[in-house]
């Protein structure tokens, strides 16, 4: 990270611990985070992740957001939001069109709600099915009659 | 779309004419052994190509082990192919559509399960999405291991599929091909087609016919219904 | 183009019916299972007689739940399963694994183990840009109409491509080579002098490939198709030749080095035109540059291990703690990476979430922008020029 975003990052979110390697955010600073990053030059959407984490005061989840820099050295930051039991977030798809499909992907096997999505339906499985795939609930064997 | 089999006739009235024909035995013979040379050496293979093996099976036609020198043309339309090659993943989603592929090969049609995947589902067998094997859905004439399996074994298995088409024209009883040992181990979760009574395919079909163009993929919730059944069979073959 | 498009280019949910003909549109729906369309895809079109007003497209059709999969496996389990995703460039997807679990547990890889990852990668891209020539030129062509002729030229030097590869790892593709730490295979006698043999060829076919397909139709089909603007691109997550060719000067190989990649320099091919002709440019491009980039590795080639001081023999004796890190590396595709938690079931022996970030999902999402006021005959052309593989957008 170089000074003058670890500068312009300090002064928007004075809550953030910059020395991390994946930044830590609270869920209200996401889509500030990654407007500011995009205006600082990370404009290459890379990648959106997210995981269920069940705990024993009940699930988490956690969200994770890619950017990059096409320059040499190809700086990236990556931070995460940890989200509670009924997971929705707010969608990057307007400053990264790229977000619809990476959204839609998490939505459909984590679960995951992202608000203003334009599009927000599964992506990989059909639409009617149940249950959200990569939750640590989910069997990996589910049968899904008459097919397996 | 289950052909209603009391209603079809398959002996023509000429037949019954011909046959007291003098001599006729004789031509009809060498017709029909030129027939069969005819069919079993231009077996043309429609690639249902989903994955990694279709990959191999271009290179099947490829310039090194060329298939055209067996007469297997590959063609990108069902409705031109007589043998349809399962080259790869089948999953939940695409299964509907591999079948109604099928539906739309003309008689006579051969399949060729080709890779661990097309068998057995290889290791995504256990997986909420992998239909494990395609011989859950349509019944396979010819089984080819490997993953992938290389051109060679193809054309050895192009080899022993025109055997069989040559036996069945003569009308000698072929012995049907049994899953490859590597995959014997493994109890499949369906049991195949060949295995039990029509009724199952008959629901898959069904529920192959209710996906509609603009809607995403097969209701679910009319599947469960129709497939109550199915899944009674299921749990009876598991436990067997 | 008609400017009556640009609303659909600029937004793929643009509703369709402040479109003026709203009411004359038909549907058409090409795939799942399509000669063209690489694998199983779908996707619908929204037509105005021939002229596409919107795109529309489906993908999970072949969903193998990998990423679920691999949640109950150990690391050393999991190479093979890595190959498959993308099963035109399957070196380079085992070498992205490798280098996320060595860079998580910070294992050093010894160099002339990463000599060879990097020769290794470099003939692969040489084979997936292969194989996306013939397809392109096929698709254009059809089979029928000629388009078959460039692929058994293409075949021809995939197939020793393969040769090349199975005398290292014993297979055609899904090789199972790399494992945390190294190699698994070294290099066998007298292999440097046969890929040598090979680039000789390989060069010469390059002028073959040239005479094959350079003519004013393959200019008109290409040219001025599916322009996709840099800003488009980055926005979407394009990497690779597909950003190259829409002229932004950027490569990992050369960005941020991996493997053996700082210590050859790397001569980045760019493109301006946008379109798909500048994304032929640029493939046709890199496979030269890879062969010259080979030849420099063959003259450095260094001797030594192939794998780490202490090789990891165990299935469980790899265990990445809990943490999380996101990296790359540069595919034939573009950025092939993996977001990786640790930490999961057996003490940390099999991940807690890893996702693949597939660099054909990325182009994918690019249909929708890119086709609106294109022909119908332009859809293959496009798609061809992105070179996806489903294998690798559905996982
Ligand atoms: S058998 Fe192997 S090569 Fe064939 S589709 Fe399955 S994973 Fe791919």
């Amino acid at each position: 990270m170089d000074a003058t975003l670890r500068e312009a990052l300090a002064a928007r979110f004075p809550a953030v611990d910059l020395d991390q390697d994946v930044l830590l955010v609270p869920a209200a600073d996401h889509y500030p985070l990654a407007a500011l990053l995009k205006e600082q030059g990370y404009t290459l959407y890379v990648t959106v992740a997210a995981s269920h984490h069940p705990g024993p005061e009940g699930d988490a989840f956690e969200v994770a957001t890619v950017l990059r820099r096409p320059v040499r050295g190809a700086p990236s930051v990556a931070w995460r939001v940890v989200l509670g039991a009924d997971p929705h977030l707010q969608s990057l798809y307007p400053l990264f069109p790229g977000a619809d499909l990476q959204e839609r992907e998490q939505l459909d096997l984590v679960g995951v709600r992202f608000d203003g999505h334009p599009n927000p339906v599964r992506l990989m499985l059909s639409e009617d099915w149940v249950g959200h795939p990569l939750r640590k609930d989910y069997a990996p064997n589910m049968p899904h009659a008459p097919w397996r | 779309m289950a052909v209603d089999q009391t209603n079809l006739s398959y002996e023509h009235p000429l037949y019954a004419t011909m046959d007291k024909m003098p001599g006729i035995t004789v031509a009809t013979t060498t017709v029909d052994m030129l027939l069969t040379w005819g069919l079993k050496n231009s077996l043309w293979t429609f690639a249902m190509a989903t994955s990694c093996c279709g990959i191999e099976f271009m290179h099947a036609n490829g310039n090194r082990t060329d298939l055209d020198q067996m007469g297997s043309v590959p063609r990108p339309s069902p409705r031109h192919a007589d043998v349809m090659v399962m080259a790869g993943t089948i999953t939940v989603k695409m299964a509907p559509r591999i079948l109604r592929l099928w539906e739309q090969m003309p008689e006579p049609k051969w399949c060729i399960a080709m890779g661990s995947c097309a068998i057995s589902g290889d290791f995504y067998r256990d997986m909420y999405s992998v239909v494990p094997g395609i011989d859950t859905m349509i019944p396979v004439d010819v089984y080819i291991p490997g993953c992938p399996p290389n051109g060679d074994d193809l054309m050895a298995g192009l080899k022993r599929l025109q055997e069989k088409v040559e036996a069945q024209r003569a009308g000698r009883w072929v012995e049907p091909e049994g899953r490859p040992e590597t995959a014997k181990a493994i109890l499949p979760a369906l049991g195949r087609v060949i295995d039990r009574d029509g009724t199952q395919t008959e629901r898959q079909l069904r529920a192959c016919q209710s996906m509609g163009l603009d809607g995403n993929e097969h209701r679910q919730s009319d599947l469960v219904a129709k497939s109550a059944g199915l899944l009674s069979n299921l749990l009876k073959l598991k436990g067997r | 183009m008609d400017p009556i498009f640009q609303p659909f280019r600029d937004d793929p949910h643009y509703p369709l019916d402040r479109y003026e003909a709203a009411a004359d549109l038909m549907l058409l729906n090409m795939g799942p299972q399509h000669p063209s369309t690489h694998g199983v895809f779908r996707l619908k079109l929204v037509l105005d007689g021939e002229i596409i007003v919107k795109a529309v497209p489906y993908m999970g059709y072949l969903h193998r739940g990998v990423e679920k999969m691999v949640e109950g496996l150990t690391f050393a389990q999991m190479t093979p399963i890595f190959n498959k995703h993308d099963y035109v460039s399957p070196m380079t997807n085992e070498q992205a694994y490798a280098v996320a679990v060595e860079t998580a547990l910070g294992i050093e890889v010894p160099r002339r183990a990463r000599y060879i990852r990097t020769i290794l990668a470099e003939i692969q891209r040489i084979a997936s840009h292969l194989l996306w020539l013939s397809t392109f030129t096929l698709d254009m062509g059809g089979v029928i109409g000629g388009g078959a002729a460039m692929m058994m030229y293409n075949f021809r030097e995939r197939e020793d491509i393969f040769d090349l590869f199975e005398a290292v790892t014993g297979s055609r593709f899904h090789y199972n080579t790399h494992c945390i730490g190294g190699q698994r295979h070294d290099l066998p006698e007298g292999w440097v002098q046969r890929v040598r043999a090979f680039l000789d060829r390989q060069e010469r076919a390059f002028d073959e490939y040239l005479r094959l397909i350079r003519n004013d139709i393959f200019d008109l089909r290409t040219k001025g198709v599916g322009v996709m603007s840099a800003d488009l691109a980055l926005g979407l997550g394009i990497t690779g030749p597909n950003l190259r060719a829409s002229g932004v000067d950027f490569d990992m190989r050369r960005d941020a080095p991996f493997h053996a990649y700082d210590e050859v320099e790397v001569r980045v091919a760019v493109a301006q035109g946008c379109d798909a002709y500048a994304r032929y440019e640029v493939r046709m491009a890199e496979m030269r540059e890879s062969v010259r980039i080979l030849r420099l590795l063959l003259d450095q080639l260094p001797e030594g291990p192939i794998c780490g001081s202490k090789p990891v023999k165990m299935a469980n004796a790899v265990r990445v703690p809990d943490g999380r890190g996101y990296t790359a590396i540069e595919g034939p595709r573009g950025e092939i990476g993996t977001w990786l938690i640790g930490g999961g079931e057996d003490k940390g022996a099999k991940p807690f979430r890893l996702k693949i970030r597939p660099p054909s999902l990325h182009a994918m999402a690019a249909m929708s922008y890119l086709l609106p006021g294109h022909t119908v005959s332009d859809v293959v052309v496009v798609l061809g020029s992105l070179d996806p593989i489903m294998g690798e957008v559905d996982r």
